[in-house]
């Protein structure tokens, strides 16, 4: 009696926030991918267009990939006028999706300081504040006095490698907790029908007369309309499925934290010299992000280069970090463009085929804003106009974006 | 684990030394009546391979050679012993 009892009491405790239910042989959409993209067109395809018959298919567990590994940082001073409204819609959605939800997304605007070490870092914060500022988003070039009044620990004067010279301040940016933003679109996508199949792997994409009918698993054959590719870093795998070829090479992007320690970092902090990033977590820990190993690989290693690295390069610019240990690392698929900004494309050459990636290390940022569009999208086969920029296109009509020309471009070395 | 990387002339160096030059993608492509869409392709467009593929590497820190080499994405290894094809 005693052993019904507390099974009965754990299985309470331990209710899902999203069920299993079985793999149906037709939806209205097919999802490829469990992150924070898939997730967020699922649910938004559920909240704002109606299409509540959606299946995510997650070959692993969903926030496997790129979700759960990023530094879960979220800013908008992105550089080109085509990339900055969707970034800017993104950052203020966050504490609407976390009331939405109903589910705490622990959005915390603390702010982020990028820091320059040479004047040519500086004449590129001058064009990303200029650009920002047209766009309405609040962003401010501060000189090294001020980023020390700002992040009280960071060192400024000459002895780091690379002394700061200035930087630029971003104030409504900052973290949010990248899992529970995974967790809260899955149990509210699942809320309204949509199907989330976890462990569940995509081996073809079937397309008859130009148009996308059906999807092969593991698991069963889905009919369906419309499919997309949120694979994330394995999105060009997604790609060959179906005989499309992406302009993106995946790196891995490491990322590491410290032990706890008491409050002392209010603030994101970046370096592009230093490639390096870093925020104390709630917990206390100083999270930080690294440089990626520049040849491509699907490994999702650390490397004892890197890691010697960033500890090289949080000591320089904040000396009171000397002695902390890494308790952690771990490095995350990043699918990169030529021009350093995402394909969001769809019906295009392939009715019924969407895309949406190549986000690089910046798809946690604008995630669930482009979930909301493509929704839109797919719903109604209409482009909407915000994300129009982001065709596959693009490439072959040389228009590439001028992201690539961002301040973690410029050191000391230009 | 580190990724070593075999140099015709140098022998096997630690791949830090070494510049990825991309994955193998055959010959430039005549101009003589190239269209936006092969350019594109040749310039831009990549397999990406989840597995064994043939790329070409630079020894920067090193003799300065352009050769290719066969490494498998899934586990960042050089695949040694391959003939040349």
């Amino acid at each position: 009696m005693l052993c019904r009892f507390t099974e009965n009491t754990k299985k309470a405790k331990n209710k899902l926030m999203w069920q299993r239910p079985p793999l149906k042989g037709s939806y209205d959409a097919v999802i490829i991918g469990g992150g924070l993209h898939g997730l967020a067109t699922a649910y938004f395809l559920a909240r704002n267009q109606g299409m509540n018959h959606v299946a995510v298919i997650e070959k692993r567990y969903i926030g496997f990939g790129g979700s759960g590994r990023n530094t879960a940082i979220v800013r908008a001073n992105q550089r080109t006028k085509e990339n900055l409204p969707l970034y800017a819609e993104g950052l203020e959605l966050w504490p609407k999706l976390t009331d939405e939800l109903d589910f705490n997304l622990m959005f915390f605007n603390c702010g982020n300081l990028n820091l320059a070490h040479s004047e040519a870092a500086l004449g590129s914060m001058r064009l990303l504040v200029a650009s920002a500022q047209f766009h309405g988003i609040k962003s401010e070039l501060v000189d090294a006095k001020q980023c020390k009044e700002i992040v009280p620990i960071l060192d400024i004067s000459d002895l780091p490698t690379y002394p700061i010279m200035g930087g630029m301040y971003h104030p409504p940016g900052g973290t949010v907790r990248h899992d529970a933003v995974v967790w809260g679109l899955a149990r509210g996508a699942a809320r309204l029908g949509v199907h989330i199949h976890q462990g569940t792997e995509v081996t073809g994409i079937n397309v008859q007369n130009g148009k996308v009918t059906s999807v092969e698993t593991d698991k069963g054959k889905i009919h369906t309309p419309r499919v997309l590719n949120a694979a994330g870093g394995y999105s060009t795998l997604v790609s060959a499925m179906i005989g499309i070829r992406l302009p993106v090479h995946v790196l891995t992007i490491q990322a590491m934290v410290t032990e706890p320690l008491k409050p002392i970092l209010h603030h994101v902090v970046s370096s592009g010299a230093y490639h390096c990033y870093a925020n104390q977590t709630l917990k206390g820990e100083i999270a930080t992000g690294a440089h990626m190993d520049p040849w491509p690989n699907y490994t999702t290693q650390v490397s004892a280069r890197y890691i010697k690295h960033q500890a090289e390069a949080l000591t320089d610019l904040m000396p009171c970090l000397k002695g902390v240990k890494f308790m952690r690392s771990w490095a995350g698929l990043a699918d990169m463009t030529p021009d350093m900004a995402p394909i969001i494309d769809g019906n295009n050459p392939i009715q019924g085929y969407f895309m949406d990636c190549g986000w690089g290390y910046f798809g946690f940022k604008s995630g669930a804003v482009t979930g909301k569009y493509l929704a839109e999208f797919m719903a109604s086969d209409q482009c909407p106009d915000i994300l129009a920029p982001f065709t596959l296109r693009r490439y072959e009509n040389h228009k590439l974006m001028g992201e690539i020309a961002n301040p973690v471009n410029y050191g000391p070395w230009n | 684990m580190s990724l070593t990387i075999s140099c015709p002339i140098c022998g096997k160096r630690d791949g830090y030394e070494f510049r990825f030059g991309g994955e193998e993608r055959g010959p430039r492509p005549d101009e003589e009546g190239l269209t936006h869409e092969q350019w594109c392709s040749y310039v831009h467009m990549r397999i990406n391979k989840a597995g064994i593929q043939r790329e070409w590497w630079y020894h920067q820190e090193g003799c300065g050679s352009w050769f290719t080499i066969e490494r498998d994405t899934l586990t960042n290894l050089e695949v040694e012993g391959r003939e040349e094809t």
